[in-house]
């Protein structure tokens, strides 16, 4: 452990200043900064959110799901069928998604997470490969075809609404969500209860059943909700991006994203995902703009993984709370060197 | 079996150590008896592959040892007794309690808490943290402040890491935590399996010092130990077992006698 004070420490005045100055800033973004950055900041604040659902079953759980970006899709395809193949309005694709998500979830929970480590990787990856291959055959999900959905400007919960569903629209719809996950994250994951029966289970399973934690229960209840959060950011932003194609909602990728989010920020805390969130976007997002190829962030990001893993296993917000410092890189430095007969 | 036609002797035993722990229970602050954990033709595995051929197990007052080769089935029969391993044949009692078919989270409730191999700790949380979580099946608040304190008094080096990841702390300090939290869950019987495994030799006897300071306290230990010399030290009664029997139960100092067995299957 390094002796250096941690950056998160360092900030002057309260903290609470700085969560104000953070929550006016994302309320004003819209209006501060026009509708191309508000199209980047809800994707960045559904990404964050993606990320943070992943993290409760991948992180604080500890079971490395890759099939998480299915739940995405399928919260997509539900507000997508509920709108286009029945009429309904936004609302009730959003509860389907949310019904649909948590129904199957739970059936696939049951066999799966007797699985561990690289097996249930392989399971849940298999389930959202077959998803995919499912929907593109399907003539409810539009088959290779895709959806489109209708754009409702005007009908938000059936009714009329008294202003234009924008992109602005979209980002507040996105902020609240993403709120909202991390709500529903720090109170179940760093203050109740739940949260440790969930990190004990992560650390020794045997140890966490002996001590009365019903583990099978909780693993469910984890994965259930985790892939719920990634349904209804789906729901939304199949409504938000109006055409949805299962090789863009249900492909693989969207998984990897989330995982690598994850990871680069921080397994298993609340702040990790909102900075690997941010990072990764922003780097894939403006890679064109700022680096002059739409594909040069993919090397780049393969980097970074490789630094984490090797010197940073906590991520991007273990070096902000000073937990890996100058002594802990120059350590994994040296033994990397000895492993590898560098030094 | 010939174990259970044994029973006469057992008995006779029984009663010595009861003599014997009452002079222990005097100084400790819990009190009543402690019920016996018993297993009658137990019979288990994994899968198809039957690991346990009936085993008759009575626990002792302080500590009971069980050695063993590896794939004796020592660790299974310890998890079929807290509920892990389920138990094809056979019964498990606690007192009048029937366990055989509970499940290892309601079994913690009737008493009888567990360390698994390597002491189990819960590595990313902190030492108190640790502590809560073994409370976990507690509602009582007070109970569980009390429980809180006497862990720290037993283990008092605790005191200044409980704000402390559980991963930052010594070898012998996890062991703590890993008694201590088995103690927060209100248990008056442990079952430890290997508690020495991974530790340093130069540990192995602070670790053995750790559990005396339980049996001190009137609780019942139930010890799977590869480290047999070290665990005869405080064993209060001994079981062997090979290929998933028992071969040998009985004092320790009957065992010393059995040059063959020891030789057999402790390598001594």
């Amino acid at each position: 452990m390094s002796g250096s004070a941690p950056v998160l420490d360092r900030l002057p005045g309260d903290r609470r200043y700085w969560f104000l100055a953070l929550g006016v800033l994302l309320l004003a973004w819209p209006f501060l900064f026009g509708s191309f950055w508000a199209r980047i900041g809800l994707g960045a604040l559904m990404w964050i959110g993606l990320a943070q659902s992943w993290n409760m079953i991948g992180g604080y759980a500890g079971y490395l799901d890759f099939g998480h970006g299915a739940y995405f899709g399928i919260g997509g395809f539900a507000a997508g069928i509920a709108m286009v193949q029945f009429g309904y309005p936004f609302v009730v694709g959003f509860a389907l998604a949310i019904v649909v998500a948590a129904v199957l979830a739970y059936l696939v929970a049951v066999p799966t997470l007797r699985l561990t480590g690289a097996y249930f990787a392989i399971a849940t990856w298999a389930l959202a490969e077959s998803i995919k291959q499912a929907a593109l055959i399907l003539e409810i999900t539009g088959g290779t075809f895709g959806l489109s959905l209708p754009r409702s400007p005007d009908t938000f919960i059936g009714i009329a609404v008294p202003f234009a569903i924008s992109e602005t629209f979209f980002y507040y719809v996105m902020l609240l969500l993403c709120a909202a996950t991390m709500l529903v994250t720090y109170v179940l994951f760093e203050r109740h209860e739940f949260g440790y029966r969930v990190k004990a289970l992560r650390d020794d399973q045997d140890a966490a059943e002996s001590l009365g934690i019903d583990t099978t229960r909780v693993k469910r209840q984890v994965y259930v909700l985790s892939c719920v959060v990634a349904a209804v950011f789906g729901s939304v932003y199949a409504w938000y991006i109006v055409f949805i194609h299962p090789n863009d909602i249900l492909a693989p990728i969207v998984t990897d994203r989330m995982v690598i989010m994850a990871l680069l920020g921080g397994l298993g805390t609340l702040t990790g995902p909102i900075f690997g969130g941010l990072l990764v976007f922003l780097l894939q997002r403006l890679s064109s703009v700022f680096l002059g190829s739409s594909t040069f962030y993919l090397p780049l990001i393969g980097t970074l993984i490789m630094i984490t893993v090797l010197f940073a296993p906590s991520g991007i917000i273990g070096i902000l709370r000073g937990e890996i410092g100058r002594d802990d890189v120059r350590k994994n430095l040296k033994e990397l060197g000895e492993k590898f007969d560098l030094l | 079996m010939s174990d259970v036609t044994g029973g006469g002797s057992g008995a006779d035993d029984a009663a010595d150590s009861d003599d014997a722990a009452g002079a222990d229970f005097d100084g400790a602050q819990r009190t009543g008896d402690v019920p016996t954990l018993s297993a009658t033709d137990v019979e288990a595995g994994y899968d198809q592959h039957q690991v346990l051929h009936g085993i008759t197990f009575e626990s002792r007052d302080g500590v009971t040892c069980i050695f063993g080769p590896n794939g004796s089935g020592k660790s299974t029969f310890l998890k079929t007794m807290n509920g892990i391993v389920p138990v094809w044949d056979g019964t498990i009692t606690y007192g009048d309690v029937d366990l055989t078919d509970e499940k290892p989270e309601d079994i913690v409730t009737h008493g009888i808490a567990t360390l698994p191999q390597g002491g189990g700790i819960f590595a990313s949380l902190s030492v108190e943290e640790n502590l809560n979580v073994g409370a976990f099946t507690v509602d009582d608040a007070d109970a569980i402040a009390e429980r809180k304190a006497e862990v720290l008094e037993v283990f008092p080096a605790l005191e200044d890491k409980l704000d402390q990841k559980a991963r930052e702390l010594s070898g012998g300090q996890q062991m703590m935590v890993s008694l201590g939290r088995a103690m927060m869950t209100g248990a008056d019987t442990f079952l430890l399996d290997e508690p020495s495994a991974g530790l340093a030799p130069r540990l192995v006897d602070d670790a053995f010092g750790l559990i005396e300071r339980l049996v001190d306290r009137g609780a019942q230990v139930i010890l799977i130990e590869q480290n047999v010399r070290a665990a005869l030290r405080l064993a209060d009664y001994v079981y062997i077992l090979a290929e998933g029997e028992v071969q040998f139960h009985g004092p320790p100092e009957d065992l010393s006698e059995e040059d063959e067995l020891m030789e057999l299957y402790l390598g001594l």
